[in-house]
């Protein structure tokens, strides 16, 4: 499996790092106990497309957020995570 | 802890008996690297030179402020820093990209050190002293590219890796940057910016794969 950084271009898998879904959002302070803990251990075992967070550790260290397919492994999107440089994206 | 835990060895470090440490400056393949030649014999194929005694700075924009900083680096070096993976020759230094927003600043002789950089990006980067946390080699030679194709999976042909090109990239589970210099006698030559700590491990490395083409090995403080 191969990613095309948004930054780097196309790099080998051993170059990232898997975080895992991108979709969770932290709760807001006093949303209860209930939603810090679905935040915080409940995920989804998506068995096609999904939104994950990778990290390009061994090239320019920045956070992407890919979207791919579980089943097939085919990458259908690469951006830059929020927060990924310093003007390129937003908080 | 009581003052009576405390070994009296360690009380003595106040003393005259403190062990006499050297500061003198070493390289971090000072140990590894043996002048000469290595691996097959006849011509060497490969070229491995360790440049010692450079200035690295890493500039690294502040959120929001990577317009600010690119301006400041445009002040200071008198041509636009690199945006994308390059590596950009000013007068009396090289702008190595590494990673969004982000570059290295390359020199010698105490021209860009961090002192003198840091008024002019202050309030637009951050700027970090690498000077003596990278060892950098430089590697060129008829089979260069072909032993960089053991331990890389980019593609370093001409046509895509031309002169000024450069990538945050990893050799052998080890962080690199490198970046294709100007040619010398006619042949590509590929440098590497690898962290102090690694640098032993991946010049062992380099080693290996270079061995079969022969290779010619030395150091110098010449950029």
């Amino acid at each position: 499996m191969r990613i095309t950084c948004p930054f780097c271009g196309e790099r080998e898998l051993g170059e990232f790092t898997y975080l895992g879904d991108a979709k969770p959002q932290r709760p807001a302070a006093d949303a209860g106990e209930d939603a810090v803990y679905d935040y915080v251990y409940l995920r989804d075992n998506i068995a096609g497309v999904m939104s994950e967070h990778w990290y390009h550790g061994g090239g320019c260290r920045a956070w992407l957020k890919v979207t791919r397919n579980t089943l097939t492994h085919e990458i259908s999107a690469v951006e830059a995570a929020a927060g990924a440089g310093a003007a390129k994206v937003g908080a | 802890m009581s003052s009576s835990a405390i070994p009296y060895s360690t009380i003595r470090m106040e003393g005259a008996s403190v062990a006499e440490f050297s500061w003198d400056v070493r390289s971090p393949l000072d140990r590894a690297l043996i002048v000469g030649p290595y691996g097959a014999q006849g011509e060497a194929g490969v070229s491995l030179t360790e440049i010692r005694n450079f200035d690295l700075v890493q500039v690294m924009a502040r959120r929001g402020n990577a317009g600010e900083m690119m301006a400041a680096a445009k002040a200071r070096f008198g041509v636009a820093a690199p945006e994308t993976p390059r590596a950009v020759a000013t007068a009396d230094a090289t702008l190595i990209w590494s990673g969004p927003d982000q570059f290295l600043v390359l020199s010698k002789d105490g021209k860009h050190l961090i002192e003198a950089l840091a008024p002019g990006f202050a309030g637009s980067a951050s700027l970090s002293d690498q000077s003596h946390a990278r060892a950098l080699i430089s590697i060129s030679g008829e089979k260069a590219r072909a032993m960089l194709a053991k331990l890389s999976s980019i593609d370093l042909h001409p046509s895509v890796f031309a002169v000024g090109a450069a990538a945050a990239t990893s050799m052998d589970h080890t962080s690199v940057t490198l970046w294709r210099g100007k040619d010398r006698d006619g042949q590509a030559v590929f440098n590497l910016l690898v962290f102090a700590t690694f640098a032993e491990s991946l010049w062992h490395t380099i080693l290996d794969s270079a061995a079969e083409y022969g290779v010619t090995i030395g150091h110098s403080g010449d950029l």
